[in-house]
């Protein structure tokens, strides 16, 4: 009844679950990608999966400075507008990174080299699996649904798993007889999917305080 | 009618004065505008000050008598003592102005009604603590309910804005209602007008100084509580509302000013924190001790002056 009086706070709420099924895309194309990368190293699928995966990341980043604009216009009030807006800034980080991986494999050339596929694939199934939890705790604080606690003791554990594997990976990366140039390439790429579940912990710790600032 | 300038000038600086505390909040922190803000607060001050002005006019015009002469000097005291405290940074209240001026003239006549002064003084001193208690009982109470609600944070944002919409307008009317008697009371008291002209023209020159030059006050002295959470302001607004509305009932024109620093008080009592520091509290003392003896004085000195006659040689 009273929702025309509160028009831009419902489209607000609109992009925000518009993002949320965007940024589930760009993790699902991601993840597609990369698999397909490490089976076969050169391969139509992948340019394909990188080139949607590219247009949802565009959508996403048009869905945010809709956003913008709408809290620029005075949508929510100002303690609500800071809360989502440094929400969303902190998550739209997770699909640059995940876009970034894909560019560093399909412009500089790389080749995943057999040794590492195993731990590779160990390491983008728990970030995807972080990804996934995070938009799961976003989409229950957003619904003011319980759980957001239990999901956030999750991703946490998943970022130390994603930090050991990381380690791991580098340590045998510069133990091996590759050539030294690739090793650092790898190294960044490496690093680079584990800042994908760095940053789901925290988009999920500042769910939580999000969580905890709105009892009175 | 040129006798009620003086009046209808203390209602327009009050309204322009004390939005602020109404919807200065709200304004400054953007989560209302100006404009729809200062409309709203208009009508409900012009309501309030019909349907429940009578109350405190009937107490201000009681604590003495006057001529239509004394009513105009009274307000044009308590005028210049506004002007005057602001203009020297002053804490000011405009009802405290309103009863010096008429202490002065009461002085003047020798006759003055010290069981209603004494239900006036300590209605002051209870304003700042009353607001105070009522904010941390309010705040508990609706915290309880809130903090249960089954409602996700667009409907919390829906549910605060709601909220201070309808406080904004019951301060409003609060304030209509308990200060029309600080500017029209003296006419009544005189015989000048009768009370509900006088609530009328008071609540109007309220609401035309809140239309007319409130956004700047309001601006610069609502900034100073937009450190608040949201729901926080939001029961500072309503407890204001209610400490006014609460002195309305009793007859006794109260600062708003002081009330929403009772109010923001009570919040830094529950959250354990330092909202108002003791300056501030030093600051509502010296309004209580200087305002009233400002206004008594000044209208005593236009009060003996008017009675100088001009004897040629």
């Amino acid at each position: 009844m009273f929702r025309f009086f509160f028009k831009k706070d419902n489209r607000v709420e609109e992009l925000i679950f518009d993002y949320l099924e965007t940024f589930q895309l760009i993790q699902e194309n991601f993840s597609n990608a990369l698999v397909s990368c490490i089976k076969r190293q050169r391969c139509e699928k992948f340019d394909f999966l990188m080139e949607q995966t590219h247009k949802c990341e565009s959508r996403a980043d048009d869905i945010m400075d809709e956003v913008n604009n709408l809290m620029f216009g005075k949508a929510l009030i100002p303690d609500f507008r800071g809360d989502i807006m440094n929400l969303l800034i902190s998550l739209d980080k997770i699909p640059h990174f995940l876009e970034r991986a894909l560019f560093m494999i399909r412009y500089q050339g790389l080749v995943i080299p057999e040794a590492f596929a195993q731990d590779l694939q160990e390491l983008i199934r728990i970030s995807i699996e972080s990804c996934d939890l995070v938009s799961k705790q976003v989409t229950l604080f957003l619904k003011n649904k319980a759980g957001t606690r239990a999901l956030m003791s999750t991703i946490d554990t998943n970022e130390s798993h994603c930090d050991h594997i990381e380690r791991r990976i580098i340590s045998n990366l510069f133990k091996s007889d590759l050539d030294p140039f690739f090793k650092l390439q790898f190294k960044e790429l490496v690093i680079n999917i584990g800042d994908i579940s760095d940053q789901a912990d925290r988009v999920s710790k500042l769910v939580n305080i999000l969580t905890l600032k709105r009892r009175v | 009618m040129l006798a009620l300038l003086g009046g209808i000038f203390l209602g327009w600086s009050l309204g322009a004065n004390d939005a602020s505390n109404i919807v200065g909040t709200a304004v400054s922190s953007k989560m209302m505008r100006f404009w729809p803000a200062a409309i709203l607060a208009a009508i409900f001050v012009v309501i309030g000050a019909v349907i429940s002005g009578q109350a405190g006019i009937e107490t201000l015009k009681g604590l003495t008598r006057l001529t239509i002469d004394q009513a105009v000097i009274s307000s044009v005291a308590a005028a210049l003592t506004v002007t005057l405290m602001t203009v020297m940074a002053l804490p000011v209240s405009t009802s405290q102005s309103v009863v010096g001026a008429i202490i002065g003239i009461g002085i003047m006549n020798n006759q003055l009604n010290f069981l209603g002064l004494g239900k006036v003084a300590l209605c002051w001193v209870g304003t700042p603590f009353g607001a105070a208690v009522i904010t941390v009982i309010l705040y508990r109470i609706l915290a309880f309910f809130y903090n249960r609600l089954p409602i996700t944070l667009f409907s919390a944002d829906r549910f605060l804005r709601a909220g201070l919409i309808f406080s904004a307008s019951y301060g409003a009317y609060a304030l209509g209602a308990n200060n029309v008697a600080n500017v029209t009371a003296v006419f009544v008291g005189a015989g000048m007008i009768n009370v509900q002209a006088a609530a009328l023209i008071g609540g109007a020159s309220i609401a035309l100084g809140i239309l007319t030059f409130s956004r700047q006050v309001m601006e610069t002295v609502g900034k100073k509580l937009v450190a608040l959470d949201p729901f926080s302001a939001l029961v500072v607004s309503l407890s204001m509302a209610m400490t006014i509305h609460l002195y309305t009932l009793v007859g006794v024109p109260v600062s708003s000013s002081q009330a929403v620093i009772g109010g923001v008080l009570g919040i830094g009592i529950i959250k354990g924190i330092n909202t108002v520091d003791m300056n501030t509290l030093k600051r509502i003392f010296l309004a209580w001790l200087f305002t009233p003896v400002v206004a008594c004085s000044i209208a005593l000195a236009i009060g003996y002056a008017s009675r100088l006659r001009y004897i040629p040689l």
